[in-house]
């Protein structure tokens, strides 16, 4: 987390709002801490009375943390792109989620050609790397332009401009992709090796949830690497200090704008080949909800934090899979799976409320 | 801009004006009130009055289907439908267009959205237009149902249905006297499901998912109903949202109660990801999954891939007399020469559903000696009401009181084992391992 | 040279025109579009796009551009010809695609990647003409059509207004040709003369003359007009006042008379811009002058419309609870219950600012529309199947029944609480509070220290704006007649943000402008419907980067926006030809 950021996100003191009438009696805070400690009492109710029901056998729990694991990890993956923008230039990127449905889209008519050939069976690995840097290519592609004609212009405007104005290119590039693509979903074709399972510590996981895990902390491991051992790495976190010093110092502030835009690209390619060896399907709409999803990660891990981003993925990752049964199948709820987002949402609130700027969002150490 | 603004009301203002000076006050297109003719239908007693085409002008017929969005696989296909039963005016399909009682018929297209607005926005559109003579839609029951089929029915025009399911649209209470259809009802199918699985499979367990449509939602509550009827258990009876994608918590769940089958009508690629992710839960081994017409596409087989082998889908059979078969087999080789292949199940629902008002027309038009062609509305809907028989490609038609067009009033709905599905990537020979023909107040009577 | 007309500019802005138009065509538009006749059967609105992007190319390129606060005006005749490059320019890159489109081989084919790339598109855009002549003329129109528009930005603006008066004018009547043959003719009117049913589209004559008036009266506007501003502002106080006094009773009147002159199709569509226009009415208060983003107010939407359904639905309904209240009765319950959930919603979230309350309000709008679809809720709110068998409220003078829910009735009640609420928002706006939300926007701390209570204004906004959101969704649950949770997504969030984007935040002429344009105009149109959300898009970031304060700014808001100073500089020193100049935020001093 930079400090001005800090600072335009969490009250700075509590001082001026005793001056307001209705602050001498902190009814905010108390209301606030009613809201979360009731809440948080429900949920220890539902899971009291789920583990009573005794529905679910051990390896069903086990079985819902490993999907909440590889969901997380996805969201991570995505989340970072949201981080690493915010981190530079103060602005949340709501397109993120169209950089990702671009690698797919991009990777996607190469692997139907690879399908035709027989090559995508024949050779799972190279096929795998080639997709995987043909949907970074597509990701980063479409990032850097959103960079260069959207968002450059922005950077010295007041906060909600760039934020609409992403909100503007998301819908565009969505329908874009619509009108180019057609509106409908279409079948990923994957590798037959990545079906069934491996057994990893003496758990069966699927081959696809395996390969999720390991790539997402791969990446992030590199990613950490990049950032603080790299001569682009140490200037971006210049610049996320201080871009009119970084400039002072010799620094080419745009080339690092373009930089972080193009690693987070990179990283949704990334996601995007991912996500789809695991669900099999592309289609216009398919960045928008992993990509709110993680952006909800972002800030629940504390935004502009790359490790935050990592821990909210997961948080969130588990929250959908486990959460609905675990809370409220024993509160009787009928449907409680359809209710996921509301879980996960109404934790986003709570631990907003506790700490505004998200779980890591105060670790100065970690920013990028 | 609000300079521009009110500079463009000025210029509109003058216009008028100019047009009034211009007009000499007779002829309109459409509305009531029109002259001569020795056997021109009465259209002052006509509540709705008639429509008028004046000689070369075309007959236009509005199409209210879901033609944007995500859907727009199920629209785009029924509008197909549409322009092919057009095409066959003429008694062939060569993609020429083909004419009723000598006028050309002009298509004006809006879109439902599969949604409560778009049946209103694009119905009132529709209904404000008097030259407008009937309306093939909606594609979603919620666009038609208490939206769209008042709207127009407030106006006398006839909203005639390709793939509009669920109940209530032509139930006792709450149908209305301008509304058809040519799908099949919900009702039917939901109960003989319940049939196959109990009776055929003889399970005893299912579990039901379904979505935020309507459309889901009234499958899988037909489905519980007389399933727990025949003595059946619903083990659970779960809900998604459309845009997930990651089922397995959800169907790791479902594993606990161990049901025999899971029931999710649905549309893909909701219902293509549910059967490929079953896979991927060890306690749900060799449960199958069962969808219905809307998951029955090639989407399916696209993007369940391997998954989609043994998977049981249920929908209404087309049942062509003797003579329509053949017809059928021009009609597909037609839709594929045009637009490729189909993209939804219902294509030949809204061939049917133009033709059985195209039938009405021939019967009720009336020519006048320069051409003109004349048709009361309530003439037009009795007529409709009438047809009986008609030889269409998804059965010999009959209309009955409350708006379903089927066959004798009874459906044939066939459950069919993947890969062995008449649909495109299956087999197109295709047997259903089950089916069963059944009247509307069978499936509602019990 | 210093009027940017290099070589490389001309290259550049020609093949941005060439890529503007194959976008067009690989989204889909300019087939769609082909369906739209405008003038006879050979002027389409597809054919319109394929001569648009040049055309505005050279238009930027042909613009008087401000070098170091001076307006420099090109050289006529070298503008011309540099538009004129960049129609063949861009021309010619079209034409190329066209020859790679059609002659790559089976396996290749373009259309595998790109639906739109069909046979269909082809002939369209080489005018149904062999690919050779089709490109020939699609060069030779683009060429026209750039050196046409560098001409149109040479030529001084009492020539260009009127044209384009005169174009718009044209465009307008062709393109609503379905909705103003309707309309002619219920007034008693011939409209052959104007209209061609053979056709099409306008009849030449028509277009003609439907081209002339509007530039002729726009010619002598821009004559005369000067004059009665001059003399309009030379007025005294009172003198001026009385003018304002008659253009709001003209527009009271203009606005009560509508629905008659517009019909039921029309009257439809201005009580959707009117519960719109409520919500932007709402979302304005939160975000135009508290600052507040809110991304989830299709919350209160919802708020306002499951509990109108739920209080006034008959039995069968699909909820069990009945209460069979009447609209007038409920309308007051819904809005206390919609502000009681604006303070629910609001009061977790005060300590959060700009982008986290922005995730946060998003969420919440989420759950809305996953409660309102539960089964956990099914049987109160109606889960999947919603709510049916609302009532609109209605009422018989002498022997006529009025229902509100027929479009012309449905107008007046839209209107009636769209007045309301525009007068409630202008007062507040102009009251303690309002005053108080601008300085909590501009600077919270600031704002705190000089006395201003941020948490208590804080949950006034998000309750006032609910409270008027609410009302809108009430209304749409009468206009209906029944409710499906489907209505109730993200989009309607971000329709209500472009609304007040377009128009301009905090301005409440910029919110009936914004509602009339993003709703109205596509409820008109509906080969639009298909691009709605992908021209909401690009109004949503066209106007970010060109225009931040909307079409009709709110005077303080603008003031933030940009440096005042800069902009009368430009203005005093450009020539009289020169618009106010954009200001790109790099220059604007942070």
């Amino acid at each position: 987390m930079m400090t001005r950021g800090t600072a335009d996100v969490v009250e700075t003191s509590e001082a001026p709002a005793e001056l307001g009438r209705l602050s001498r009696f902190p009814v905010r805070r108390v209301v606030q801490w009613v809201v979360g400690v009731g809440v948080l009492l429900l949920a220890a109710y539902g899971t009291y009375e789920t583990i009573q029901l005794g529905r679910f056998s051990g390896a069903a729990w086990r079985d819902l943390l490993v999907f909440g694991v590889a969901q997380g990890a996805i969201y991570a993956l995505i989340a970072l792109g949201y981080t690493m923008v915010y981190g530079i230039l103060n602005m949340i990127n709501f397109a993120h989620g169209e950089v990702f449905m671009a690698g797919a889209f991009a990777s996607y008519f190469v692997a139907r050609t690879l399908q035709n050939s027989g090559f995508l069976q024949s050779n799972p690995v190279v096929s795998i790397a080639i997709l995987m840097v043909v949907a970074m290519a597509g990701s980063v592609g479409v990032a850097v332009l959103l960079e260069r004609v959207a968002y450059r212009r922005l950077r010295k405007a007041p906060r909600l401009v760039p934020l609409i104005t992403a909100i503007g290119a998301s819908l565009f590039l969505q329908n874009t992709a619509k009108g180019f693509f057609g509106p409908q979903t279409r079948g990923y074709p994957t590798p037959d090796v990545l079906g069934g399972t491996w057994t990893v510590l003496g758990i069966p996981i699927l081959r696809t949830q395996v390969i999720v895990i390991v790539g997402a902390i791969l990446a992030m491991v590199g990613l950490i690497m990049f950032v603080a051992r790299t001569r682009t790495g140490k200037s971006m976190r210049a610049v996320a200090e201080d871009k009119e010093i970084a400039s002072l110092m010799g620094i080419d502030v745009d080339r690092v704008v373009v930089t972080t835009f193009a690693i987070g690209g990179m990283l949704a390619g990334i996601a995007a080949v991912l996500f789809t060896m695991v669900f099999q399907v592309v289609g216009p709409f398919m960045g928008f909800i992993p990509g709110i999803k993680a952006f909800t990660a972002a800030v629940l891990g504390g935004i502009g934090s790359i490790a935050g981003a990592a821990l909210g993925g997961l948080i969130l990752g588990l929250l959908e899979a486990v959460g609905p049964s675990l809370f409220l199948t024993g509160l009787g709820v009928k449907g409680p799976n359809q209710l996921k987002d509301v879980i996960a949402f109404s934790i986003l609130v709570l631990v907003l409320i506790f700490r505004p700027g998200g779980l890591l969002g105060s670790d100065e150490a970690e920013k990028v | 801009m609000s300079k521009w603004a009110w500079k463009l009301l000025a210029v509109l203002a003058v216009l008028s004006l100019v047009a009034a000076a211009c007009s000499n006050n007779n002829e309109s297109t459409g509305g009531g009130g029109a002259s001569g003719g020795g056997n021109q239908p009465d259209c002052n007693a006509d509540p709705f009055g008639c429509v008028t085409y004046g000689p070369g002008e075309p007959i236009r017929v509005g199409t209210l289907l879901a033609i944007s969005g995500d859907v727009a696989t199920l629209g785009v296909d029924s509008e197909h439908g549409v322009e092919l039963a057009i095409d066959y005016l003429d008694g062939n399909f060569d993609g020429k267009a083909g004419q009723i009682l000598g006028h050309d018929v002009q298509l004006q297209n809006e879109d439902d959205l599969c949604s409560k607005e778009g049946g209103q926005q694009g119905g009132t559109k529709l209904a404000s237009d008097p030259t407008i003579l009937f309306v093939v839609g909606t594609s979603c029951s919620s666009s038609a149902f208490g939206v769209a089929d008042k709207i127009l029915g407030d106006k006398g025009i006839i909203l005639v249905s390709p793939s509009n399911t669920a109940a209530g649209l032509t139930a006792e209470s709450t149908h209305n006297p301008f509304y058809l259809r040519t799908a099949q009802n919900d009702a039917i199918q939901g109960r003989v499901v319940a049939d196959f699985v109990y009776n055929k499979l003889g399970f005893t367990k299912a579990a039901t998912i379904h979505d935020e449509s309507p459309y889901a939602a009234g499958l899988t509550d037909g489905f519980g109903t007389f399933f727990e009827q025949l003595g059946g258990t619903i083990t659970d009876a779960e809900a998604i949202q459309s845009t997930d994608t990651d089922f397995k918590p959800l169907l790791t769940s479902i594993a606990q109660s161990e049901p025999q089958l899971i029931y999710a009508p649905d549309f893909n690629p909701a219902c293509a990801l549910l059967a490929k992710q079953m896979l991927d839960i060890p306690d749900l081994k060799g449960v199958p999954y069962m969808g219905s017409d809307g998951c029955a596409a090639s989407t399916f087989f696209d993007q369940a891939g391997d998954a989609a082998n043994g998977t049981y889908m249920s929908f209404p059979l087309p049942s062509p007399g003797g003579t329509t078969s053949a017809l059928l087999d021009t009609y597909n080789k037609a839709y594929k020469d045009q637009f490729g292949n189909p993209t939804a199940a219902f294509n030949t629902n809204a061939f049917d559903a133009f033709n059985v008002v195209a039938e009405a027309i021939k019967q009720v038009g009336v020519e006048g000696s320069d051409g003109t062609l004349t048709i009361s509305r309530t003439a037009l809907k009795d007529a409709v009401f009438q047809v009986k028989d008609y030889a269409g490609l998804t059965g010999t038609l009959t209309c009955i009181s409350t708006g379903d067009c089927q066959s004798l009033a009874a459906v044939n709905i066939g459950v069919f084992q993947l890969p062995d599905i008449p649909i495109e990537g299956g087999n197109q020979d295709a047997k259903p391992i089950f089916n069963e023909t059944i009247t509307l107040s069978d499936a509602l009577g019990s | 040279m210093s009027a940017g007309l290099t070589a490389r500019r001309v290259a550049r802005l020609g093949m941005l025109g060439g890529m503007g138009v194959i976008y067009l065509a690989l989204v889909g538009m300019v087939q769609t579009f082909d369906g739209v006749r405008l003038v006879g059967d050979q002027v389409t609105l597809g054919r319109v796009l394929l001569i648009l992007p040049p055309l505005s190319a050279a238009y930027v390129l042909a613009r008087p551009r401000i070098v170091a606060g001076e307006a420099v005006k090109p050289d006529g005749r070298a503008a011309l010809v540099g538009g004129a490059i960049i129609g063949v320019t861009g021309g010619a890159l079209v034409g190329l695609s066209i020859v790679v489109a059609n002659g790559l081989p089976e396996r290749f084919a373009a259309q595998k990647i790109f639906t739109s790339v069909t046979p269909a598109l082809i002939s369209v855009v080489t005018f149904d003409r062999a690919i050779a002549p089709g490109i020939g003329m699609l060069v030779v129109l683009a060429t026209v059509a750039g050196a046409a528009g560098a001409g149109l930005a040479v030529l001084g603006w009492k020539i260009r207004r009127p044209l384009i008066t005169g174009l718009l004018v044209v465009l307008l009547l062709s393109m609503l040709q379905n909705v103003f043959r309707v309309m002619i003719g219920q007034l008693g009117l011939d409209t052959a003369w104007l209209y061609s049913v053979r056709l099409g589209g306008l009849t030449y004559i028509g277009a003609i003359l439907t081209f002339a008036v509007p530039a002729g009266i726009s010619a002598f506007w821009a004559n005369e007009g000067i004059t009665l501003r001059q003399r309009l502002s030379g007025a005294t106080r009172e003198g001026q006042r009385q003018v304002r006094l008659l253009a709001v009773a003209a527009v009271g009147l203009l606005l009560a008379v509508l629905p008659f002159l517009l019909g039921s199709f029309l009257s439809a569509v201005l009580g959707r811009v009117g519960l719109f226009l409520l919500m932007g009415l709402g979302l304005n208060i939160v975000v135009g002058y508290a600052g507040l983003l809110d991304l989830g107010y299709v919350a209160f939407f919802a708020v306002g419309a499951y509990a109108m359904g739920v209080l006034t639905a008959a039995a069968n309904s699909g909820s069990s609870i009945h209460v069979g209240m009447g609209f007038f009765e409920a309308v007051p319950i819904v809005v206390l219950l919609a502000a009681v959930t604006g303070l629910l919603i609001g009061a977790p979230v005060l300590r959060l600012r700009g982008d986290y309350l922005a995730i946060v309000t998003l969420g919440f709008g989420e759950i809305a529309r996953v409660l309102v679809t539960s089964d956990a809720l099914k049987s109160f709110l109606g889960g999947a199947q919603g709510l049916i068998a609302i009532p609109a409220p209605s009422f018989t003078i002498g022997g006529l029944n009025v229902d509100f829910r027929d479009p012309q009735p449905f107008y007046y009640l839209v209107l009636v609480f769209c007045v309301l609420a525009g007068f409630v928002s202008y007062r507040l706006a102009n009251s303690r509070i309002g005053r108080a939300w601008v300085a909590m926007r501009e600077d919270e701390q600031v704002s705190e220290v000089m006395g201003v209570s941020t948490v208590r204004y804080k949950l006034l906004a998000f309750a006032t704006g609910a409270a008027v959101g609410s009302v809108s969704g009430a209304l749409f649950a009468v206009q209906i007649g029944s409710l499906a949770p489907t209505s109730f997504n993200i989009l309607i969030s971000i329709q209500a943000l472009a609304i007040i984007i377009l128009g301009g935040m905090g301005s409440i002429p910029g919110v009936v402008v914004g509602a009339l344009v993003l709703v109205g105009i596509p409820g008109f149109l509906t080969e639009f419907e298909t691009y709605q959300l992908l021209i909401y898009g690009a109004v949503l970031i066209g106007i970010m980067l060109y225009r931040p304060e909307g079409l009709i700014p709110n005077v303080r808001r603008t003031r933030e926006l940009k440096e005042e100073d800069r902009l009368q500089d430009a203005w005093s020193k450009g020539a009289p030809d020169a618009e106010p100049a954009t200001i790109s935020w790099e220059e604007a001093p942070g």
